[in-house]
């Protein structure tokens, strides 16, 4: 009896769900951590919160800005101040390491640049200073199960996600439009005409994001070395999460990225797979 | 002030041994692995061996890019490619996945290891983490303002390195995978295909966006930056030709050098920077260094990449008794042309052509066959590597 309890336990997924509109707070499900992008700190969100204001049990604060060096000092002194219900801060920028381990706060960090999580060695290495990292969107599902077989403490899956495949420091669509006196828009969605990709491209004060306009759905992926299952419903609302959760179909929005198609990089391998 | 390095690309020896010929302190090359430059000629272990013993021949630096973010597969032979390059004596590698810069560290390797740009280093925070790694030195975001330069300085005491000029990316460098989505080709593994220099349509009404950034150009900012505490001066292009790394390096290397002995003029600043603007085929601009570059530092619509034929031909010798220089033609140019004369031990000079000579000593009146071998009577002594260009920015109107 014990027995199968404790693996019907290990069955139940925990969810890291980014609040990206705030319908998504009213989500009505069990073992899901909110990670919320903050003020000033996060780029690519159409929405992000005051620091001080987030006061949900179990949340996360999502710091994904490469911070300059003012920046990252003010961010110290912001989190002295945070409420005790936050558990932990999903970051990528490393000096976001320093800080919280001199402030002595029992904050989970979890590491999430997903171009750069890409090989297991790596992972355990960054495993070091932190609780858990992001698997990278850019491998494929067989990379992915090696990382999640090998590495050394539990990992955070891309599970339902709108992938940034771009962050710029510059204002690129407010130059645009200055060039072409444009009305002010800090959201577009734009197409490069030879492969027919789609690009979401949000901009703020501190940058430009752009995401490819498929979500990419890792939902069938299950491993026992999984600390959360992440969710980036950017552009969607609550009732598109239970969807999400209930596993329906969703393939009108989503693909499964790189999983079953390897990236090249020299020329001469390229032309040798098309051939 | 104090020392500082002029650190120069080579994509193949013959540029290494123009960069170091042409004033470089130091050399960033890439072996056949491993490099974010996979499909330019690189070194094998070989050409490796023989580059780090002429740099090193000439009391010179040379830093392998071991800067790909690997993927499983490339793992298997990393630690044996370390220490071939150990083995070499190559000065430093320049990393940014965090796999290589540990197994250096455990492997107990004699090279350095430099964090790459590709690491996005911003702030003084992320910098001491990379320096509890047992790096010495670190490249900086592109994006580093110099008070971040100032602040990272003095917080670490690392070794600083600072690209001032060449092409930039739209992107934080290794924050970008357009190219993985549009072409399959893995920009983190050296197989950008440059998607942020394409168009694209906006959903806004017969609206097509660009995004194409200018090149970076920081020689007006050198004397602050040296003073910031830079220790090394990195210029981009591994993928460029001889003549643009020679003029590059040389401009580079007669401005820092008169920076540091305090006699350069503001007419020398400008005339160096107009050859800088003139060798490249894109406007350059400050870009990070001192705000967030607007719409001026960026391309749109109607862009024209210049093709610059400047480069009229390279020196092979110099016959002193018959004052001959035996030159190999690279552009088109005829009698009457005015060229100059540019090598990193003399002052440019300009020169008429007066008379054209071919490899059999018959008289030509044009030279425009691509590396065919022509003579030209020139009085003042030449060397092997010097060069010959097209005469456009008059030296005199700037002093």
């Amino acid at each position: 009896m014990v027995l199968v309890l404790v693996e019907e336990k290990m069955k139940i997924n925990r969810y890291l769900i980014t609040v990206t509109s705030d319908s998504i707070l009213d989500l009505e499900v069990k073992n899901v951590n909110f990670l919320f992008p903050i003020q000033g700190y996060s780029v690519g969100f159409q929405k992000t919160y005051d620091i001080q204001k987030i006061s949900k049990k179990n949340s996360y604060l999502y710091i994904n800005r490469i911070l300059d060096c003012e920046s990252i000092q003010q961010l110290k002194k912001d989190l002295e101040n945070i409420n005790p219900n936050i558990e932990g801060i999903c970051f990528t920028d490393l000096g976001v390491v320093q800080i919280v381990k001199s402030l002595n706060y029992p904050l989970k960090l979890i590491y999430m640049q997903n171009h750069n999580t890409t090989n297991s060695a790596s992972i355990n290495c960054y495993l070091e200073d932190v609780d858990s990292v992001l698997i990278s969107t850019d491998i494929t599902k067989e990379e992915i199960m090696t990382i999640l077989n090998q590495a050394k403490k539990p990992l955070v899956l891309p599970y339902f996600m709108l992938v940034d495949v771009m962050y710029s420091r510059r204002l690129l669509l407010n130059n645009f439009q200055e060039e072409f006196h444009l009305q002010p828009k800090r959201e577009e969605v734009l197409t490069e005409p030879i492969s027919k990709n789609n690009f979401l491209v949000i901009e703020n004060d501190y940058g430009t994001v752009f995401y490819a306009k498929k979500f990419i759905d890792y939902r069938f992926i299950q491993h026992p070395n999984i600390l959360f299952y992440f969710i980036q419903p950017i552009g969607l609302e609550k009732e598109d999460v239970e969807k999400i959760l209930a596993k329906e179909d969703l393939k009108g929005i989503s693909d499964t990225g790189f999983l079953e198609k390897k990236t090249y990089y020299r020329l001469k391998e390229e032309n040798l797979c098309q051939k | 002030m104090p020392k500082v390095e002029l650190l120069a690309p080579a994509g193949d020896l013959e540029k290494l041994k123009i960069a170091c010929l042409y004033g470089a302190d130091a050399i960033y090359c890439s072996g056949k692995k491993y490099g974010l430059r996979a499909n330019a000629n690189n070194f094998t272990i070989e050409e490796l061996k023989e580059a780090t013993k002429f740099v090193h021949e000439l009391s010179k630096k040379i830093y392998i890019t071991v800067n790909l973010i690997f993927h499983e597969e490339e793992l298997t032979n990393l630690d044996d490619y370390l220490q071939d390059l150990d083995a070499i004596g190559v000065d430093a590698i320049i990393a940014s996945d965090i796999i290589v810069l540990k197994r250096s560290k455990d492997l107990n390797l004699h090279f350095e290891t430099h964090v790459s740009t590709q690491a996005s280093i911003l702030n003084d925070e992320a910098a001491l983490f990379y320096k509890k790694l047992g790096v010495t030195r670190l490249v900086l975001a592109r994006e580093a303002h110099l008070k971040d330069i100032q602040q990272i300085k003095k917080a670490t005491g690392l070794e600083l390195e600072c690209f001032i000029h060449g092409a930039m990316c739209t992107s934080f460098s290794g924050r970008c995978v357009l190219s993985n989505y549009c072409t399959n080709r893995d920009s983190n593994r050296g197989g950008c295909a440059q998607i942020c220099r394409w168009t694209f349509e906006s959903s806004e009404a017969n609206s097509v966006f660009s995004m194409t950034p200018k090149d970076l150009n920081l020689i007006e900012y050198i004397e602050a930056m040296i003073q910031s505490g830079v220790n090394s001066f990195k210029v981009e292009g591994r993928m460029r030709g001889i003549y643009y790394i020679a003029t590059i390096i040389l401009v580079y290397r007669r401005m820092i050098d008169k920076i540091l002995n305090n006699n350069l003029t503001v007419g020398e600043s400008k005339y160096y920077l107009a050859i800088l603007n003139r060798c490249a085929n894109r406007d350059s601009t400050p870009q990070f260094i001192d705000g967030i570059p607007g719409r001026e530092q960026q391309y749109f619509l109607g862009r024209d990449e210049l093709s610059n034929q400047d480069f009229l031909g390279i020196v092979l010798s110099y016959d002193e008794e018959k004052k001959l220089a035996i030159i190999e033609q690279r552009n088109y140019f005829k009698i009457d042309d005015e060229v100059e004369f540019f090598g990193p031990n003399h002052e440019t000079f300009s020169y008429i052509v007066q008379e054209i000579f071919d490899e059999n000593d018959k008289k030509i009146e044009i030279a425009n066959h691509p590396k065919m071998i022509v003579k030209l009577k020139i009085n003042y002594k030449l060397e092997k590597y010097d060069m010959m260009r097209i005469k456009v920015i008059d030296k005199q109107k700037f002093l």
